[in-house]
């Protein structure tokens, strides 16, 4: 069975008389444990399927299914339990709560499940020490280098042992090295844990090691590679 | 979440501290404020219990009675008795109020000469606030009076020197003199200028043998409304006991000062609500300022998973937080200035404002622990109306749209 399955999705932004259509009708599949690029040019409705994807924008038409259930038309607070029990998010601008340190912020989605203190940050540190952050767990964001605090913000996605993980251009705030870096840490994790991961990316340098690449361009599939797992 | 909402507080420390600041400044005043209504409370409270007591027993209808005899409570002795079993720590004190004409050479004056024996404890109060020159009657001296300061001036005597005293009795006119040992400046000018007072021998030698205009019942130690929880209990024991006579407190025998004192509480809520509104639109503009930074940052937190009503009580928590640590120092402020003013301070150019009132010029300050809490509780309550609007607010973004935003 499919974790997504996604029909005929297309997105219209409205700003004033002018429309721009993000997406042109989309149809992608994504199955359990897979390591997914979501590839393309700038523009191209990378981050608006994502968005869809994760029920934080609701389509213009056409239908997201996540294990058998619509999330397209989801109301916030349905939306909202929804993405809290089942996805987990890595944000192109890390996104960490400055006020937190590193295992806070790990341990982030967690405590909002209602888990209690000491659970959550016990796994939360195990996230971290999956990602090589464990001694930096006292520090705050500010204290971090971003590929340190994009490590915290996977971290945060991991403890929460979501079904699926959408990172959002991980990458893009990273230079070259740290950035392949961080998509080999996550595909190691995809081995270890069986974590799905769907990312989006422009840059072509990574996608080594990904399962598969689904192209977009002007908002529609322009293509699906598979590749060999490395 | 606590920790959260705390640490967001101090992302804008200068902002915060203001609104921090502000509601302080709001819960000190407010405490200071209850503790000088609570001061002048008091001082009308002393004024009213100093001289007649907490509570008193009349003859039956003694107001509207206009013959002297039909004011006087018969068999005194017993009645006092009576009165002392019920009146617990409470300190008796019969009292003749004997319409009498004063008289020295020329001079007259018609008032109502007061006879009475007073314990030790009673007289240091009534002292404490109407000083004395000379010496006060004592129990079973027929020989002395103690007049005011004005009355004794309008006779032209001074101490040493004797008045004649004209009085109608039950059983006939009485005459009598006395001298005068003491002079009291009574803090109320009116009151001065018609007070005489003997003992109550003298009074009863002098109109009605046996008899009393009343009984006081006082309790000297209590000077505070707020302790002054005897007067209703002490009263209500003693009315089943004496049926042909009226029992009444010191709010029965003085309603017009006492809604005066009812009004306080009501006057002060008003004063501070307004306080409380001001210092509340500067938490808003905190707290609404805060979430505008960090609209990103909540679209984050949406997309994370939080709820709508998560996000509410995270906002609300911050406002909260925001008040109790302004109303935690406020009132340490607040209480700490009622105690170094609870020593007693005056307000110049008040005194005689007071005085014509009969009330010590003095101001004692107190408050009570519940009034405190009810300030600090108010600005509790002004966090939670503060946020309502931010949080709800947030409450509503878009988690894509606030991502995007840019502050």
């Amino acid at each position: 069975m499919s974790l997504y399955d996604i029909r005929g999705l297309e997105k219209t932004y409205r700003v004033g008389e002018v429309e721009t259509h993000a997406l042109r009708g989309v149809d992608l599949t994504v199955a359990p444990g897979e390591f997914t690029a979501i590839a393309g040019p700038s523009g191209s409705g990378k981050s608006t399927l994502l968005h869809l994807m994760g029920a934080l924008d609701e389509p213009s038409a056409g239908e997201v299914i996540l294990e058998g259930r619509r999330i397209d038309r989801l109301n916030r607070r349905s939306a909202a339990r929804m993405r809290l029990d089942n996805l987990g998010f890595v944000f192109q601008a890390y996104n960490l709560i400055p006020v937190l340190t590193a295992l806070e912020n790990a341990a982030f989605v967690l405590e909002l499940r209602g888990m209690g203190r000491r659970d959550r940050e016990a796994r939360a540190m195990a996230a971290l020490d999956d990602l090589g952050m464990a001694e930096y767990a006292d520090r705050r964001p500010n204290q971090l280098s971003g590929g340190q605090q994009q490590r915290v913000a996977v971290a945060r996605a991991l403890a929460a042992e979501p079904k699926i993980i959408l990172a959002d251009e991980p990458t893009a705030n990273l230079d070259g090295d740290t950035g392949h870096a961080l998509i080999e840490l996550m595909r190691h994790l995809n081995r270890e844990h069986g974590a799905t991961f769907v990312f989006s990316t422009h840059d072509p340098r990574l996608l080594d090691s990904v399962d598969r690449i689904v192209r977009l361009e002007d908002g529609r599939v322009a293509g699906e590679e598979a590749r060999a797992a490395s | 979440m606590i920790a959260l909402a705390w640490r967001n507080l101090w992302r804008q420390p200068r902002r915060s501290l203001t609104a921090l600041g502000a509601v302080a400044v709001v819960v000190a005043f407010s405490t200071l404020y209850y503790g000088i209504g609570g001061a002048v409370g008091n001082s009308l409270y002393t004024q009213l219990t100093g001289s007649g007591g907490q509570v008193q027993v009349h003859a039956a209808d003694y107001r509207n009675v206009r013959d002297f005899s039909g004011t006087l409570i018969p068999d005194a002795d017993r009645v006092n008795g009576l009165i002392t079993t019920h009146a617990g720590s409470g300190e008796v004190v019969g009292v003749l109020d004997v319409p009498a004409l004063l008289i020295h050479g020329d001079r007259s004056r018609a008032l109502a000469l007061q006879g009475s024996d007073w314990p030790a404890g009673v007289r240091r109060a009534y002292l404490s606030t109407n000083p004395l020159t000379g010496t006060f009657v004592t129990p079973g001296d027929s020989d002395s009076i103690v007049l005011g300061t004005s009355l004794a001036r309008a006779l032209g005597v001074g101490i040493g020197d004797r008045v004649d005293v004209y009085a109608p009795g039950t059983e006939g006119f009485g005459a009598a003199s006395y001298a005068v040992t003491g002079l009291v400046d009574v803090i109320d000018p009116a009151a001065q200028a018609r007070t005489a007072l003997v003992s109550l021998g003298a009074a009863q030698a002098l109109a009605a043998p046996d008899a009393v205009s009343r009984f006081e019942v006082h309790f000297p130690d209590v000077k505070r409304v707020v302790d002054d929880g005897v007067s209703g209990s002490v009263a209500a024991e003693l009315t089943p006991q004496l049926p042909k006579l009226q029992v009444e407190t010191w709010r029965q025998l003085s309603p017009g000062l006492v809604k005066l004192l009812n009004a306080f509480g009501p006057m002060l809520a008003v004063i501070t609500l307004i306080f409380y509104v001001l210092a509340g639109l500067l938490v808003v503009n905190t707290i609404y300022l805060g979430l505008i930074e960090r609209v990103r940052e909540f679209g984050v937190l949406i997309s994370l998973g939080m709820s709508g009503r998560a996000m509410m009580a995270l906002v609300t928590l911050e406002s909260v937080l925001l008040c109790a640590a302004g109303a935690a120092v406020g009132a340490a402020i607040g209480t700490a200035g009622v105690a170094v003013l609870g020593r007693g301070f005056t307000i110049p150019g008040f005194q005689q404002y007071m005085a014509s009132f009969g009330m010590d010029p003095m101001f004692y300050p107190s408050v009570t622990a519940a009034q405190v809490l009810q300030a600090v509780g108010f600005a509790l309550a002004t966090g939670v109306l503060a946020a309502l609007w931010p949080a709800s607010l947030a409450a509503r973004l878009e988690p894509a749209e606030a991502m995007r935003f840019a502050a």
